[in-house]
């Protein structure tokens, strides 16, 4: 079985770390993963992607066409990636920054307003964590727990003081009621 | 960041991958001049080459950090340098000069896109510069090529050993996506004996008589006998250093041929194709040189046609064609540059060739 993930949105969202904190996670729950990125020349505001592929066989290849789930965290990633989303695939969507629309009947769109309840949470910058935390209840392919043990591996020893508060959006994330729309 | 971490398993990128690994198989001095996709080497080296009381010299050039490289190669220590492309186009004629002086640099090219300046795209268009070069003279250099960050790993320590081996320049030719990525790897202690140097490094002469390495010769018999030495030595190099990975040639009725981090691609289209039930092979030439010629000749004996696939107009393909030696129709599939054909396209191409 080999599963894709593209995570969506401008730099500083926090975009490639959570692709690799996903990653880890799938390297400790002893599968084959790539992560591989995509960005302009911007430190933060232009648009950036990264895809992970997770296989239980060898990778077959780093960057598909399609992809089995998709997050986007703003509309730029939104218009961009909505179309690349598998048939029968899903498509997480930022409503505090991305319309909330579906221009198509054949995949589902999930909806949650990731950035406003980063910053209920108390920090905007935790939208990355929760968007993992709604993308595990969504995909089920995870536990929470492989999650936070990933997120541990990533986090720099200087950046060990936010380990509970990225947690805390990790589990929000997934206790999140969900809304979905489409097929 | 890790050094050495035998049974533990890291997602590292690329980039980092070669760079660590470049350290556990002892590298002593790293010079460079920055350049994406392979800029990582450089930063990552910056830190550990100082942490680790080693030479770490961010060059004026690429040409300066080439040539010190080779000044250090000359002492007797394990140097290296890491570019891309356009930059490794400048330190051709270094090249050249480290091949006739025999000097074991490792060079770690990770191919973006050209010609020119071209851009970050990954590609595969280095294949010529790298097993032909662009450097004087009658010349071979090592070329390495991994498909993924743990055969980077595995290979960063083989160029270091191949080099002092044979005391023969070795490139390690990745490309932007694999330097690029990240993926699970080990990093095993340096698995090869050291090389005994003092026999012709420059060391001081305190105590013995002095030594010269130079490439310039005074006689048109000397220069014969050193060119007869140095093919002497790639014979040997060929006859012993072939790597390559096969898989179903067995029985197949195509052989589809890939190189690098595109093999990864066309080896799951291949076993894709195998699960249909056609008749499909897949090799990958894991040494560039010395290129696998007498393995490919020997499938071409039993096979009707090849296919080779590449990110660039076709390179490769021309030594396919050369092993072959016209037994079998080699056909090619490939696109400039970007990103890699995907399973699909891939699948649509050696199903064409079939046809």
């Amino acid at each position: 079985m080999e599963k894709n993930f593209v995570i969506a949105g401008f730099g500083g969202q926090g975009v490639l770390l959570a692709g690799e904190v996903l990653a880890n996670a799938f390297m400790l729950d002893n599968k084959n993963v790539t992560w591989y990125p995509s960005y302009g020349a911007e430190m933060r505001g232009g648009t950036v992607n990264c895809e992970v592929v997770m296989s239980d066989d060898e990778v077959s290849s780093v960057n598909k066409k399609e992809a089995d789930y998709v997050i986007v965290l703003n509309q730029a990633s939104f218009d961009k990636f909505e179309c690349k989303v598998k048939k029968g695939g899903y498509l997480i969507v930022n409503t505090s920054l991305a319309e909330q629309k579906e221009n198509r009947a054949d995949i589902h769109y999930i909806y949650a307003p990731i950035s406003k309840m980063a910053v209920d949470l108390g920090n905007v910058k935790m939208a990355n964590m929760l968007a993992l935390g709604i993308l595990l209840k969504v995909g089920g392919f995870l536990s929470v727990d492989i999650l936070e043990k990933a997120l541990d591996v990533v986090l720099p020893v200087h950046r060990k003081n936010l380990l509970p508060l990225n947690k805390n959006a990790m589990e929000i994330g997934y206790k999140y009621d969900l809304l979905v729309a489409g097929c | 960041m890790v050094e050495c971490l035998a049974g533990k398993k890291v997602l590292t990128k690329g980039n980092y991958a070669i760079a660590n690994a470049a350290v556990i198989a002892g590298c002593d001095c790293y010079f460079g001049y920055p350049i994406t996709p392979q800029s990582e080497i450089g930063e990552f080296m910056s830190g550990k080459m100082q942490e680790l009381k080693k030479a770490y010299v961010s060059a004026e050039s690429e040409l300066a950090a080439i040539n010190m490289a080779l000044g250090a190669c000359a002492t007797g220590k394990k140097a290296m340098t890491s570019s891309s492309s356009c930059a490794v186009s400048l330190m051709q004629e270094a090249l050249s000069y480290a091949t006739s002086d025999e000097l074991p640099i490792v060079l770690v090219s990770v191919m973006r896109c050209g010609p020119g300046l071209g851009n970050i795209f990954p590609s595969q268009g280095d294949y010529n510069q790298s097993t032909i070069g662009g450097g004087d003279g009658d010349y071979k250099v090592i070329v390495l090529s991994p498909s993924n960050v743990q055969e980077a790993v595995d290979l960063t320590y083989k160029a270091f050993y191949l080099a002092q081996k044979y005391r023969n320049p070795v490139i390690l030719l990745a490309d932007g996506l694999l330097g690029q990525m990240m993926e699970p790897v080990e990093f095993s202690e340096y698995p090869y004996p050291e090389i005994d140097n003092s026999s012709w490094a420059l060391s001081g002469a305190k105590g013995r008589a002095a030594r010269i390495i130079r490439s310039y010769s005074p006689t048109e018999d000397f220069q014969c006998e050193h060119i007869r030495h140095l093919f002497k030595k790639y014979r040997i190099i060929q006859e012993n250093e072939v790597m390559f990975e096969e898989l179903y040639t067995e029985d197949a009725d195509i052989v589809v041929f890939s190189f690098g981090s595109l093999s990864r691609n066309v080896k799951a289209t291949v076993k894709n194709l195998r699960a249909e039930g056609l008749k499909v092979g897949f090799f990958r030439p894991i040494t560039l040189f010395p290129f696998p010629d007498k393995r490919i000749s020997e499938i071409a004996d039993r096979v009707d046609k090849f296919l080779t696939i590449e990110v660039n107009m076709g390179q490769m393909v021309r030594d396919i064609k050369l092993a072959v030696n016209g037994k079998i129709p080699v056909e090619f599939f490939g696109k400039p540059v970007g990103s890699w054909p995907s399973v699909e396209d891939i699948e649509v191409a050696i199903k064409g060739a079939m046809s």
